[in-house]
């Protein structure tokens, strides 16, 4: 990598549609037309999504939404992009029930009773609950760790229901 | 007394606006049409048996009657964002159009921006702008959660932003806040002449910036959350006398139907304004049981 290229340099950098949605195929069978209308833009190690327009040429601190973290491998979904797109999932979607639910938007690590993660790989998960998209989940061994962003967990109460 | 008696000659019902400074202020939250229909958030608010009511004059506003509103389901889903209620009104008098192009020059924490965004369908774009990195956290956190994906962010000094020319921008400015005093006691008592003076340096240099980045036609709203002449009405004059060098401005009715507000002054402090600040609206805490708000509209060209 040389010192110039856009990842030392931390500018946006446009990306192709089919590049992006093609690893959402991949991994979860999300069309690629749920990914219609947006632009995608790739800055350091992170992809982001807008929706289509004419960006005037500021110097942009954001654009749209990070959707992905390609800093380790497998890349990582980010809980708002699946709130957006994870709906569409058709693989490593998980249904969960309002205990585990619970305990999966307080952040925490639950081990799974297996009918739950059926169909799932290891790695990371849509993780559903109701018909919402709660965020992303990493599963593996049997157990699910929960990603939501601190900002966004529930705080856990004892004895407090899900709605 | 205190700060707020300078005030006494310009707010209708004197008393009952002192009452009511000590009165707290309810939660209220705005349904975010981005991720949900409202008839479905709802219904989810009164299976829970979630104390709810939408204001009277905004079906996308609920008062809410809970405790930490911020850490239920629907606010963590980004269903619903909790928000202040005349802090609604902006957008509305601002009035975007899904495909146009935005600007909030002082956007953070991104409530108006993402009720923007939702005004717009999340077609178009709008730059929300943030000088404080501090403060750019909160608003991309807020318009993530929300599901605001035609927003972009930029980090300039709003009376220094380089270049664009918008459909309409706002102006939401930093301001002493004394219509926030019900939602946070205090603010009032650390009110003073001298600090709306310094404010007002700075308001005038955004107002300015904001209506040299507008195209011909198009709309600046000025907003504040504050009872002070000398941020509010002054502040667009302070515009207005200088608007040929933009290309003119005149100012357009702001009027909300079914908040009432009253109108903008005419004068100050025994200096005479222009006769069009009536247009502007002033929004006090004791006619609609509310904080207090100042908003004005303005027509370039």
């Amino acid at each position: 990598m040389s010192p110039r290229s856009s990842r030392a340099r931390n500018v946006f950098e446009p990306l192709e549609m089919a590049a992006v949605a093609e690893l959402w195929k991949e991994r979860f069978a999300i069309p690629e037309s749920a990914f219609s209308g947006y632009r995608f833009f790739r800055k350091a190690r992170s992809i982001w999504a807008v929706s289509d327009s004419q960006l005037p040429g500021l110097s942009y601190e954001a654009i749209g939404m990070r959707i992905m973290n390609c800093k380790d491998r497998p890349w990582k979904p980010t809980t708002c992009a699946l709130q957006i797109f994870g709906s569409y999932a058709k693989k490593n979607a998980m249904h969960l029930r309002a205990d585990s639910a619970r305990l999966f938007l307080e952040g925490k690590t639950q081990e799974l009773d297996p009918a739950a993660a059926e169909g799932c790989e290891s790695g990371y998960v849509v993780v559903f609950y109701r018909g919402d998209v709660l965020g992303c989940g990493l599963y593996s061994h049997g157990k699910l760790v929960s990603q939501i962003p601190k900002e966004r967990r529930l705080a856990g109460r004892e004895g407090e229901d899900m709605p | 007394m205190d700060f707020l008696d300078r005030y006494r000659d310009i707010v209708p019902d004197w008393e009952a606006f002192r009452a009511v400074q000590s009165r707290p202020l309810k939660s209220s939250a705005r349904i975010n049409t981005l991720k949900v229909e409202r008839a479905v958030l709802l219904e989810r608010l009164e299976k829970q048996g979630l104390d709810s009511r939408p204001f009277q004059w905004y079906p996308l506003g609920l008062k809410l009657d809970v405790e930490s509103p911020g850490k239920l389901l629907e606010s963590l889903l980004g269903f619903i964002h909790i928000q202040e209620e005349l802090s609604m009104v902006p957008p509305l008098v601002l009035d975007p159009r899904p495909g146009e192009s935005i600007l909030d020059l002082c956007a953070s924490p991104g409530s108006k921006t993402t009720q923007i965004s939702a005004m717009m369908e999340n077609r178009g774009l709008i730059i929300a702008n943030e000088p404080s990195l501090a403060r750019v956290a909160a608003l991309r956190s807020n318009c993530e959660r929300l599901g605001a994906m035609n927003v972009a962010i930029t980090r300039y000094d709003g009376r220094n932003f380089p270049r664009g020319l918008f459909h309409r921008v706002l102006v939401d400015a930093p301001c002493s806040a004394e219509g926030r005093e019900r939602r946070g006691p205090g603010v009032i008592a650390r009110g003073s002449c001298r600090r709306s003076l310094d404010l007002q340096a700075l308001q005038i240099g955004l107002l300015k910036s904001a209506l040299r980045l507008t195209r011909p036609g198009g709309v600046v709203v000025y907003s504040t959350c504050t009872y002070a002449p000398e941020e509010n009405e002054m502040v667009v004059q302070a515009l207005l006398d200088e608007a040929s060098e933009y290309g003119g401005a005149r100012l357009e009715q702001v009027r909300i139907p079914g908040l009432q507000e009253c109108p903008g002054l005419e004068e100050w402090n025994g200096a005479s304004l222009s006769r069009e600040m009536r247009s502007a609206a002033r929004y006090y805490p004791h006619i609609n049981d509310t904080g207090g708000f100042f908003v004005a509209k303005i027509i370039k060209g």
